[in-house]
This record gives C-alpha cells, sequence and structure tokens, in this order.
C-alpha cells in the first residue's frame, strides 16, 4: 500500500499532447513520472526493468496492441491500468475486467484509478 | 314355275341383292371407320386431326359437306371458337359469324345430344332466333341436317360436328351411329393430342426457366451445388467449384469441399448442413475456405434439404455459393476504419484538453489565453483539414508547411530548400503541424515575422543513421532558420510550444529537437527517424 506522493508511474501514450497532458496531471498530482514512451520496444523495456510501482497503458501504440507490455507487467506484479478511447470493449480476452481509464478523463478520475493502483502495491 | 313362284324369285333375288348392296355398304363404311380412326390415331395436331375427322364424317355419312366447329383456349386463357370444313371452301362460311347457341345448334354445343333431321328447314327447332330467323342469306342450302356433340369421357365438350345435304332425307340411323362413334374417337384423340401439347409445353417452360435459372446464377456469380443425403455423393457447377478454387474438370467430392473449409470453421459447417438435413432449418453461412492454391477466401453458402413425403426425412439438398472475399474484406476495412475513428476523436478530444490545460497554465490573461488557444485549435483544424483532404492516407511534409504558414507569412517570407518531399503518417502530421504551427506563432510575436526583412529559412535533407552498420533508420534532418529578425535571447518560461518540440516530438517521433536562441535568430534542428514519420 502506497499513496500517490512519489508513486513511481510509467506512462505509455504515443501522442504527444495526450502524453503531455498526463505528465501534467501526475505531477499535480506528486506521482513521478517514468516515460512516456511512446514505442512498443520502449514500453516493453521499461516494463521489464525499470523502477516502477505503477503503469497507466494507452491500449493502441500506433497502431500496435499494448497487450505485451500488460503481460511484462503482470508477470512482474506492477499494477496498471489501460486508458482507452473505447472502454473496456478495445481489451483483449486476457485483460477483461482491467481497470480502464475512460478517455477523456479529468484528474479527479485520473486520481480514483491511481490509488486504486497504489493500493495493490506491496 | 307358276307365277307365283316367279315372282316370289324375282322378290327373293331382289331382297338379296338389296341385303348384298347392303351388306357392301356395310363392309365399305366399316372398312372406312377402320381407316378413319387410323387416321386419327396417328394425327400431330388438333389441326390435322379434326380435317381427318370432318372429311371422315363426310365419308361415312354420304353428306354434301360437314364442318367441325371447335373450342380453343388462347395463351391468353380467353376462349374462341375454330373451325375445319370438307366438301366445301372456307369462303362458303367466311361471310358469317360463328354458329351462335340457337335452338338447332344449342343441343349440340352444350353436349346434350344428336340431332338428326331428314328435313331441317321443317324441324319445329328451326327459324326461332332473331334476326335471322334460320340461315342467312347466300348459306350453303341444308335440309337434311346430322349434327353429333364432341364430348369427352369427363363430359367436357369439346366441339361439334355438322353435316349437310340440300337434299332431303339422307341422314340414317346408321349414319347418327356412325358418327356417335367418330365423335368419341374425336374426342379421345383431340384430348389426347392437347395433353401432349400441355406436357411439352410444360417441358419447354422448364426449360426456359432453367436456362433463366442458370443466366442469373452466371451473372451473378452464384455456384449451384447439390448434396445426395444418403450417398454424399456432391455435384457442383463450374462456377462452384471456382468458388473454392478449382476449374471446371477438377474433381471436386464432399470430402473435398469439407477438406477446403478452413478448420476454425469446418464444425460450424458441419453443424449447419445436419441441422438443414435433419430439421428442415435453412442453410446459410459464411466461411473460410483454402484453395488448393493456398489462397484464403470467403464463400457465402445458401440451401435448403428437400423433404421427400415417402422417406421421412432429407434426400436431397441443394443451394448456392457466392464469392464473398471482397466483400469481407471491405467490411473489415470499415471496422478497422470505425475503430480508428473513435481512437482518433477521443484522442483528439484529449489533445484539446491538453492544449487548453497547457495554454492556462502558460498565458497570464483570459485575452491572451484565448488568442492561443484558438489559435491552436484552429492549427489543429487546419491539419485535420489536410487529412481529410488526403483521405487520412498521408499528407505531405511541404503540404504542412504551406498549410500552417499560410496565415502567418506572404511566400516570400519563407524559403524552402530541399530535395525531395515526404510523404507523413496521419499522426506524424498532426503533431508536425502543431510543431509548425509554434514555431510560426513564436516568429510572428517575437522572432523574424515580427519585423519588416525578416525571413524564415526551411531546409530539409535525408541523413544516414547515427549508427552505421547496425540497421539504424535514415532520418531527416529539418532545421528552421530565422534570419534579419530582432535578436533573441531564451526563454524565462519554458512555453507550451517549445515543450511540444523538443518533448512532445522527442516522445512521439522518436525526434531530437534542439533550440538555438542564436542572437541572429532562432534556430530550430529536429533530427526525425524516417520510420516514425512514413505512413
Amino acid at each position: 500500500m502506497k499513496t500517490l506522493a512519489a508513486l513511481k508511474v510509467l506512462v505509455v501514450e504515443d501522442e504527444a499532447l495526450v502524453s503531455m497532458l498526463v505528465e501534467d496531471m501526475l505531477s499535480d498530482l506528486g506521482c513521478i513520472v517514468v516515460g512516456p514512451a511512446a514505442e512498443l520496444e520502449e514500453a516493453l523495456r521499461l516494463a521489464g526493468s525499470a523502477d516502477i510501482d505503477a503503469a497507466l497503458l494507452d491500449v493502441n501504440l500506433g497502431g500496435r496492441p499494448i497487450f505485451p507490455v500488460a503481460d511484462a507487467l503482470k508477470a512482474r506484479g506492477v499494477p496498471f491500468a489501460f486508458a482507452s478511447g473505447y472502454g473496456e470493449a478495445g481489451l483483449s480476452e486476457g485483460h477483461k475486467g482491467a481497470t480502464v481509464l475512460q478517455k477523456p478523463f479529468r484528474e479527479a478520475d485520473l486520481r480514483k484509478v491511481l490509488e486504486g493502483l497504489a493500493a495493490q502495491v506491496v | 314355275m307358276s307365277r307365283a313362284e316367279e315372282d316370289g324369285f324375282e322378290d327373293l333375288v331382289a331382297r338379296l341383292n338389296t341385303a348384298e348392296q347392303a351388306l357392301a355398304e356395310e363392309v365399305r363404311r366399316s372398312r372406312a371407320l377402320n381407316r378413319i380412326a387410323e387416321a386419327i390415331g396417328a394425327g400431330h395436331d388438333t389441326d390435322e386431326l379434326v380435317q381427318t375427322v370432318v372429311d371422315g364424317g363426310v365419308e361415312l355419312t354420304g353428306a354434301q359437306f360437314g364442318a367441325f366447329f371447335y373450342n380453343v383456349i388462347d395463351a391468353a386463357g380467353e376462349g374462341f371458337m375454330l373451325y375445319s370444313l370438307s366438301g366445301a371452301p372456307r369462303s362458303a362460311f367466311e361471310a358469317f359469324p360463328m354458329p351462335r347457341n340457337t335452338a338447332v345448334f344449342a343441343p349440340t354445343f352444350n353436349g346434350e345430344g344428336v340431332v338428326r333431321s331428314d328435313d331441317i328447314t321443317q324441324d319445329r327447332r328451326y327459324g326461332h332466333n332473331a334476326p335471322r330467323r334460320g340461315m342467312p342469306e347466300g348459306h350453303l342450302t341444308v335440309r337434311s341436317y346430322l349434327a353429333v356433340p364432341v364430348v369427352t369421357r369427363e363430359g367436357a365438350v369439346l366441339g361439334g360436328l355438322f353435316f349437310g345435304h340440300s337434299a332431303t332425307g339422307r341422314f340414317d340411323t346408321r349414319a347418327e351411329t356412325l358418327l356417335i362413334g367418330l365423335a368419341a374417337q374425336a374426342a379421345v384423340a383431340i384430348e389426347s393430342v392437347r395433353a401432349r401439347d400441355a406436357a411439352q409445353a410444360e417441358l419447354a417452360q422448364r426449360r426456359d426457366a432453367e436456362e433463366r435459372l442458370k443466366f442469373a446464377l452466371d451473372s451473378g456469380r452464384l455456384g449451384a451445388w447439390e448434396l445426395d443425403v444418403e450417398t454424399r455423393d456432391y455435384t457442383a457447377s463450374d462456377i462452384c467449384k471456382a468458388n473454392y478454387g478449382r476449374g471446371p474438370d477438377d474433381d471436386f467430392a464432399f470430402a473435398d469441399l469439407i477438406a477446403s473449409v478452413h478448420p476454425g470453421d469446418r464444425d460450424r459447417m458441419s453443424v449447419a448442413i445436419e441441422d438443414a438435413i435433419r430439421h428442415g432449418a435453412e442453410y446459410d453461412i459464411e466461411y473460410r475456405v483454402r484453395t488448393p492454391g493456398g489462397e484464403t477466401r470467403w464463400v457465402h453458402a445458401r440451401g435448403r434439404a428437400a423433404q421427400t413425403a415417402d422417406h421421412g426425412g432429407a434426400r436431397r439438398m441443394a443451394g448456392v455459393s457466392l464469392d464473398v472475399t471482397e466483400r469481407k474484406r471491405a467490411e473489415e476495412r470499415q471496422k478497422l476504419l470505425v475503430n480508428e475513428l473513435n481512437h482518433r476523436v477521443k484522442n483528439t478530444l484529449v489533445s484539446v484538453q491538453s492544449i487548453a490545460s497547457q495554454t492556462l497554465r502558460t498565458t497570464g490573461t483570459p485575452e491572451a489565453f484565448r488568442d492561443a488557444f484558438e489559435g491552436r485549435i484552429m492549427a489543429l483544424s487546419h491539419t485535420h483539414n489536410l487529412l481529410t483532404e488526403q483521405n487520412w492516407e498521408g499528407v505531405s511534409l511541404r503540404d504542412i508547411f504551406d498549410f500552417e504558414l499560410q496565415a502567418f507569412a506572404p511566400r516570400d517570407r519563407v524559403d524552402f530548400d530541399y530535395a525531395s518531399d515526404l510523404q507523413l503518417s496521419p499522426k506524424a502530421t498532426v503533431v508536425l503541424g502543431m510543431a509548425v504551427h509554434e514555431l510560426a506563432t513564436n516568429a510572428l510575436k517575437y522572432g523574424a515575422l515580427s519585423v519588416p526583412g525578416g525571413v524564415v529559412r526551411v531546409v530539409w535533407a535525408l541523413e544516414p543513421g547515427e549508427r552505421q552498420g547496425s540497421g539504424d533508420d535514415p532520418r531527416l534532418r529539418l532545421t528552421w532558420t530565422e534570419q534579419d529578425g530582432p535578436p533573441v535571447a531564451p526563454p524565462t518560461r519554458h512555453g507550451f510550444g517549445a515543450r511540444l518540440l523538443e518533448k512532445g516530438l522527442a516522445g512521439e517521433l522518436s525526434a531530437q529537437v534542439d533550440l538555438a536562441y542564436d542572437s541572429l535568430g532562432l534556430v530550430c534542428t529536429m533530427r526525425l527517424p524516417i520510420r516514425a514519420l512514413e505512413p
């Protein structure tokens, strides 16, 4: 169980304007941004080895699905949430039921999701 | 020999002669009847047949002339009357209308019975009907009259046989009997010819229908197939075979069909076939097939099992098949497009949210916010216009500059220098469009475009990747150089534009961006990997 203060959050997002907003929101919430990663290879590298407490993943990364990154995080026991315009409909079978942050979202929505993730951090 | 004896002998001879003559006449008539009956049986069509009947009737009865009036139904279902004549030219009747149901004719046309008269003009039924009250003027003279209805075994009246003679007392009971027999034979013969004609017409109709069906199937690229439920004997038309990548001469048995179907769809297909056979369900299914050439196609098959009464179940199943690969691909493309559109709409909303949020952080007054925010939203909108014009398939780098700069500077204030233009992906277009907008706004506010005489030079060229030999991507090196403007200094506050250029492009396009606040003017250098730019 952790608080949002100094929570290290990996951000995977391929659109500059979107990731800038997320970075601002996370900074406002006191979190430390890791990334943002805009490419799958970079995201996989960070998900596998970076010092992170949680992750926020854009479902669609330049037309490529994010799920390998989610699998890597799951394997490491790092809690994560998806950010998606599709809602849960865009998720693959293996990740149905995962936390989804519906785009667009308010800072308060992001806070709630992050608090949920922080609660899972052991 | 006494006189009485002589008289008696002569009488006997005379009676014998009469009897011999009568016998000869009877034999002649019998032979004629046989011959006529044979001719009737050999008749090929109704016209020929009725002519034989009328001719035969004239011969058998010794009439001067005879006629057969008979009812026919035309193709439109209308009934009308035709006639055939013997012993008189057609011109003898052409001037008159068809016989009506007068008192004389009615028993014949209604199939009630024979009308035989030694002198029809003296018959109690003659001359009662207006306007003519008897035979019309110019009609052949008829005194002896014999008319027999031609009626089928079921009692349907086909027509009537009419015979006449200008002398009285010409038709005896024997003639009447013969005619009744002739009429019966005629009825049977006409019926059988009509039945044969009807059967042939139906056959021709079926052949036409089959031709039309084949034409429809061919022009719709529809294949036809049939399956024997018990033996699993499968027949497929040429087009049907072609749907599965087979030639017209290739074998294509039921086992081949099943083997062609994609393993992932095979169970579904088998269940659908069994369902159609067992429960009479509509067989309507789309499945993937693998052609012998290794190609994957989509086939839409429809069909139905024919229920047979004696069997209690289905014996045959038949249907059509259609290659729907193109449609399926279009559907998949459309699904992708709709998903992509959903993604873009939501991401665009987040982009607007992001622009609003960051503009708010970096502007001091509501007026300044509005000015900057509107400019950025318009820039985003311009990029979308460009993309829409190009059908979201990619825009060239030069187009982006032209589009974003047109609101800021006359053409002669911006110099371009490049060897070749570059097509960009929609994603790269959006972010580069925004970057160019920020550079231009900055130049107009603080840089070279803020004073007369200041110019901007835009230069780009391809350069090989840094890590040569390691498969590194080639990059685009692009510089934005401002000249002859006011001296510039690094800004005290890091604005949205600088952040977008230095951080945003770096993240989204894996770019290296360098902003040099040279005293002669701003120089922005971008190194963009080609792989991040291309559609």
